[in-house]
């Protein structure tokens, strides 16, 4: 991390903004509360900054944080993260359990703050649309095994949808590699990574969005089974 | 730091000091009655006679007969002594147990290791005040109970050493509640859910104190041996505020005849069957009653060799958990 070792470093520590799932604070602290505590626990704070952002939001400074709502606790967390000025921000989940108003705003103050201090980003989530919109690069884990890595555009760009008469393995002008393939009785049903434009008239092409291409990565790993922990037939 | 622990734990600290306060309310009106009642019956001075062994018989009687009004009276307080034992315990269930096994619980460990100060030192600060603050409690309640008991203790036979006075007075609270919190504070360590740790802090707590009381703290020091004529007039010769471990009667080759018991004969004294008396036990001529026991100036002596156990196990204790919270995902 930062050409240092992460294990027993407590210098390292200063650089890193963590939101854990579910964001977890004291919940009988207030918000305001929370900001002096940063302050005193962390060398680098800067806590004007965050007192105007969290006011910006709307937050109550004199409220414990455990009786605020899902979004607005996911904010306090978030705005104290930031509070550090962190190189690198590690976000576990943070919108998982928001509401879709409040994940946009959660998103939507992480960009704009992000925008203004340049930090690194690390995000994880499940949530397909709000990676379109706010990441740059992608890394698709399918049990704990990387299925897919590359920058949100290019991986767009890249991935095409082909539609046309039944395809039995051959190859294809302009298609590197067959992610997922359907087949009916008649017609075949491709996702592909190409590496040229696909002239071939019989193939209709259509653009993916990042779902359709992470879905198809996905499929594409092998599922574990535990039939015999089930105690069931395969 | 500091200022994080003291908003952590001020509600926790004003309701021990509440609890501290109600008992000091309840228990400092009892203590002034007994010191009355202790004046009244003028035995403030009787300690410091019986000592001596040429003390006027008419003297001794006087005590004795003063000793046993005051237990009559207020023997019960015992009963309420037994219950005041358990303290310690109760400050290492709440103070201890909570400490780290509460973070990880609800997640917040995530929040605060992450902040600038690092796991070692959020943990030494935390134990370190958590620990310093146990100390004065303890303090404050071991010189209080010493305070409170003692009129207690010189009426009973048995003194300070006895079983359960010991264990409250003097400075052996702050070895069992240090020790409590450690052992509260390590097992929420391993545990990590507060329920789980506090029930192993209890168990842990009463057979680490079994253990040392009853196989540990007759052996602090060589017991010593005092053997007693049968044969006697006036009321028998005791030893106040010794700790006997074993007594009995032997014969002169020392066999052993009747275990935890003593005999008095007046000297010459037939039985009904006008046989010499005890021989119906099997008591030889020369037989004697014989105890073991701790000396009564040992207190202070036991008292620190304690303390210093119970210290030295919860900086054992302490030492492990700051290890393992260096390790907890």
């Amino acid at each position: 991390m930062f050409g240092r070792s992460p294990y027993g470093d407590t210098e390292g520590l200063a650089d890193i903004g963590f939101v854990a799932q579910d964001t977890p604070l004291y919940r009988d602290f207030t918000a305001s509360e929370l900001v002096v505590a940063g302050g005193k626990l962390n060398k680098r704070w800067d806590a004007a900054l965050t007192r105007t952002r969290l006011a910006q939001l709307g937050i109550p400074p004199d409220r414990p944080v455990g009786k605020l709502s899902g979004g607005q606790r996911a904010q306090v967390a978030l705005a104290l993260a930031l509070a550090k000025q962190p190189r690198l921000l590690l976000l576990d989940e943070p919108v998982a359990s928001l509401d879709p108003l409040a994940r946009r705003e959660f998103l939507q103050s992480l960009m704009g703050s992000v925008a203004e201090s340049g930090t690194t980003v690390l995000l994880s989530s499940h949530l397909l649309a709000d990676l379109e919109r706010v990441c740059d690069y992608l890394i698709v884990l399918n049990a704990s095994q990387v299925q897919l890595t590359g920058a949100v555009d290019d991986l767009v760009a890249e991935h095409r949808q082909l539609v046309g008469p039944r395809h039995d393995g051959g190859a294809i002008g302009g298609v590197a590699a067959v992610v997922r393939a359907s087949h009916t009785d008649r017609q075949s049903t491709l996702l592909v990574r190409t590496d040229g434009p696909v002239t071939d008239p019989a193939w209709t092409v259509r653009d993916v969005s990042l779902e359709d291409v992470v879905l198809a990565y996905l499929a594409d790993g092998t599922t574990q089974t535990s039939h015999s922990e089930w105690g069931v037939a395969a | 730091m500091i200022w994080l622990t003291w908003r952590q734990h001020r509600k926790q600290a004003f309701y021990t000091l509440l609890a501290l306060a109600a008992l000091a309310a309840l228990l400092v009106p009892i203590g002034l009655s007994m010191r009355h009642t202790f004046s009244d019956l003028e035995l403030g001075d009787c300690a410091r006679q019986l000592a001596d062994t040429n003390v006027a018989a008419a003297t001794r009687e006087a005590c004795d007969a003063g000793y046993r009004r005051f237990g009559n009276q207020y023997s019960s307080l015992n009963l309420v002594a037994v219950l005041l034992i358990t303290l310690p315990v109760l400050v290492g269930l709440f103070w201890g147990a909570p400490l780290v096994a509460r973070e990880v619980e609800h997640g917040t460990h995530r929040f605060v290791w992450t902040q600038g100060v690092g796991r070692t030192r959020w943990a030494l600060v935390k134990f370190g005040l958590v620990g310093a603050a146990v100390v004065v409690l303890a303090a404050v309640y071991g010189l209080g109970m010493s305070w409170w008991v003692d009129p207690l203790t010189q009426a009973a036979y048995e003194g300070r050493l006895g079983m359960i006075v010991f264990d409250l007075q003097g400075i052996a609270p702050i070895g069992y509640t240090l020790f409590a919190v450690a052992l509260g504070v390590f097992a929420g360590t391993m545990w990590k859910r507060m329920l789980p740790a506090m029930g192993i802090t209890l168990a842990g707590f009463i057979g680490v104190r079994a253990a040392v009381e009853i196989l540990a703290r007759p052996h602090y020091q060589p017991a010593r041996t005092q053997t007693f004529p049968i044969e006697g007039d006036g009321p028998p010769e005791i030893s106040r505020g010794d700790w006997i471990l074993t007594q009995g009667v032997r014969n002169p080759d020392g066999t052993m005849i009747a275990e935890d018991t003593r005999i008095q004969c007046p000297p010459g004294g037939k039985g009904p069957d006008g046989r010499v008396c005890g021989s119906e036990l099997g008591l030889e001529p020369g037989a004697y009653n014989w105890q073991l026991y701790q000396p009564a100036d040992r207190f202070w002596l036991f008292q620190g060799i304690e303390t210093a156990i119970f210290v030295a196990l919860a900086v054992l204790l302490l030492y492990l958990a700051v290890r393992r919270v260096r390790r907890i995902a």
